[in-house]
């Protein structure tokens, strides 16, 4: 049976974490969704402050994951993420404000699912969220350990 | 004498023979003369021509072995070594260990075979100096066109290699300088566009909500009214919020802009690098806190601390900005104790800024030199520009910056100037 993923928000700007909210709203997503003010804040969810995470196991979860953040940056959330055995099959897209082909190339390097600019046109940015929502919606994601 | 016909010649005859060999032997001696005199200048030519080469050039011959046969002045003395200790040895007595073996093998393949080889070789003096010199070998044939002598005749080129490394440093640094400049580039277009997608996200909310106030309001009752409920939202929640976020967003991007302006001006202010009493300056420093640090409860203790070649200004914005760090991330529960001390290592003045806060954790030190970056943006104040500031400072007088620091534990800045002594002896 098809489980809805949770959407984690990682992106240190509250403000886009509240459009990007809005917009899957909009969308017709209604995927519970956490944000994280930082990368640190989502490593701590998965692999635990002091060793203990905090994830379900048995829960589904999309990770929608900003680049440049204090602390921890997207990159090096992504890299530990898919550095690991079982969380590397957590779909990660990348929504971040920068198209430089060098990071685009990186993160896919590193193994993220999809890479979206936040254009900084409301119109395109509430489009790109819009279509981004219809995309999840037809996203299979396997539980973090699998039964 | 053997002539059998002497005996028959006349008086006049023989007077006129006599003659003849008397004019045929002047000539001799007169063409002998010329000839040996021809020699001799030609001998001092080549002596007049060798004493040039020896003031210009190092010289040494050697037999068809390589053992030294021959050495001048300028050999003896860029090697640092003695006429006495050359002579009968090799070459390998200079030998620095630069070149590989396979570089060797081709010199010896080259002037064995009679050819002359040219080239720059790196040596090693009898005092563990090393210069280079340009080469180049000339081996003297013997009848059967083997080498019988190798004269090599070298010229100093030390300095001139000693140029092409610092301009190779040049170029690497100017490189290395051009990656951060981008990096700069790309981390600020970034910075700014985030507070733009905001400005443009919010003030799009913001005209929703008027026309939602406005359509009410065109729908309104009898006597103007209208329903509360349509309007609500918008007046309490939607439009708060959006004022917020654009404002925020608009002064973020105005610090944003002025930081900027302000890392750019710092390539431009004039150093003036002299001789500085950090005891003093830092003493100063403190004394310009001294309200931000009675504030945080703070203890300090000061070092005696060496004093070092730098710019006074640009030096006690690095102090100030390390010692602001530290009230800026000292521990919630315990009193800020602030360390600095110093010491000098290899010619550089080390000055260390410890205190006992919040601490970095390994894997965000990296960072925390990185322009705009913030630790804790929630907790305290400030354009993320302090530490890139101070290493801009620090890398513009040949100083650098390194963190140490555990987390919960506190952290250690610490930052290298040249000293005072290492730029007296230089």
């Amino acid at each position: 049976m098809n489980q809805e993923p949770t959407i984690l928000i990682v992106d240190d700007d509250e403000g886009h974490a509240i459009l990007v909210r809005e917009n899957l709203e909009a969308a017709g997503l209604n995927n519970r969704i956490e944000h994280f003010r930082d990368g640190q804040a989502v490593l701590d969810f998965f692999f635990g402050k002091a060793g203990t995470p905090a994830f379900r196991a048995e829960q589904v979860y999309l990770v929608l994951l900003d680049i440049r953040m204090p602390k921890v940056d997207g990159i090096e959330v992504l890299r530990r993420l898919k550095a690991d055995p079982e969380l590397r099959k957590l779909p990660v897209i990348m929504l971040t404000t920068t198209d430089d082909a060098r990071e685009v190339e990186r993160c896919h390097q590193l193994g993220c699912s999809v890479y979206i600019q936040k254009p900084v046109d409301y119109d395109r940015f509430a489009e790109a969220i819009r279509r981004l929502g219809l995309f999840v919606t037809l996203l299979l994601v396997p539980p973090v350990k699998g039964s | 004498m053997s002539d059998p016909s002497f005996a028959d010649l006349t008086r006049d005859e023989l007077i006129a023979r006599l003659h003849a060999m008397e004019n045929e032997a002047r000539r001799r001696a007169e063409a002998e003369a010329q000839s040996s005199k021809t020699l001799l200048a030609a001998l001092q030519e080549l002596k007049d021509v060798k004493a040039a080469l020896d003031h210009h050039s190092i010289v040494a011959i050697t037999d068809a072995h390589g053992k030294i046969t021959h050495v001048n002045d300028k050999f003896c003395a860029i090697s640092k070594y003695s006429r006495d200790e050359l002579l009968g040895r090799d070459h390998r007595i200079i030998n620095s260990g630069y070149h590989s073996k396979q570089f060797f093998r081709d010199f010896w393949g080259t002037i064995t075979s009679g050819r002359v080889w040219r080239g720059e070789i790196r040596n090693r003096a009898k005092d563990g100096s090393l210069y280079w010199v340009d080469t180049t070998i000339f081996p003297r044939l013997g009848a059967d066109g083997r080498p019988t002598q190798y004269v090599a005749i070298r010229t100093d080129i030390t300095e001139r290699k000693a140029d092409e490394a610092e301009l190779q440093q040049f170029a690497a640094d100017l490189a290395e300088k051009n990656k951060e400049l981008e990096t700069i580039v790309y981390t600020v277009s970034h910075d700014l566009r985030s507070p733009l997608v905001n400005v443009q996200g919010f003030g799009k909310q913001l005209t929703r909500a008027c026309e939602r106030i406005r359509d009410a309001a065109a729908a309104a009752g009898p006597g103007g009214s209208i329903p509360v409920a349509e309007v609500k939202t918008a007046v309490e929640t939607t439009i708060p919020q959006a004022l917020r976020f654009i404002n925020a967003g608009v002064n973020k991007m105005e610090m944003l802009l002025a930081g900027l302006l302000r890392y750019s001006r710092l390539g431009r202010i004039e150093l003036s690098i002299q001789p500085l009493d950090i005891d003093a300056l830092v003493a100063d420093v403190l004394a310009a806190m001294k309200f931000q640090l009675d504030e945080a409860g703070a203890v300090v203790e000061v070092g005696p601390l060496p004093d070092c070649m730098a710019d006074r200004p640009q030096t006690n914005q690095v102090f100030a900005n390390l010692v602001d760090n530290a009230i800026k991330y000292r521990s919630p529960g315990k009193p800020l104790r602030l360390r600095i001390t110093g010491s000098v290592q290899d010619g550089q003045s080390i000055y260390a800024v410890q205190d006992n806060g919040i601490g970095i954790a390994p894997a965000h030190q990296a960072k925390a030199f990185e322009i705009f970056h913030r630790l804790n943006p929630d907790a305290t104040h400030g354009e993320g520009l302090g530490l890139t500031i101070a290493q801009r400072v620090l890398e513009r007088q040949k100083g650098r910056i390194w963190v140490e620091s555990r987390e919960g534990e506190g952290s250690t800045f610490y930052f290298a100037l040249p000293s005072v002594e290492q730029t007296h002896h230089s």
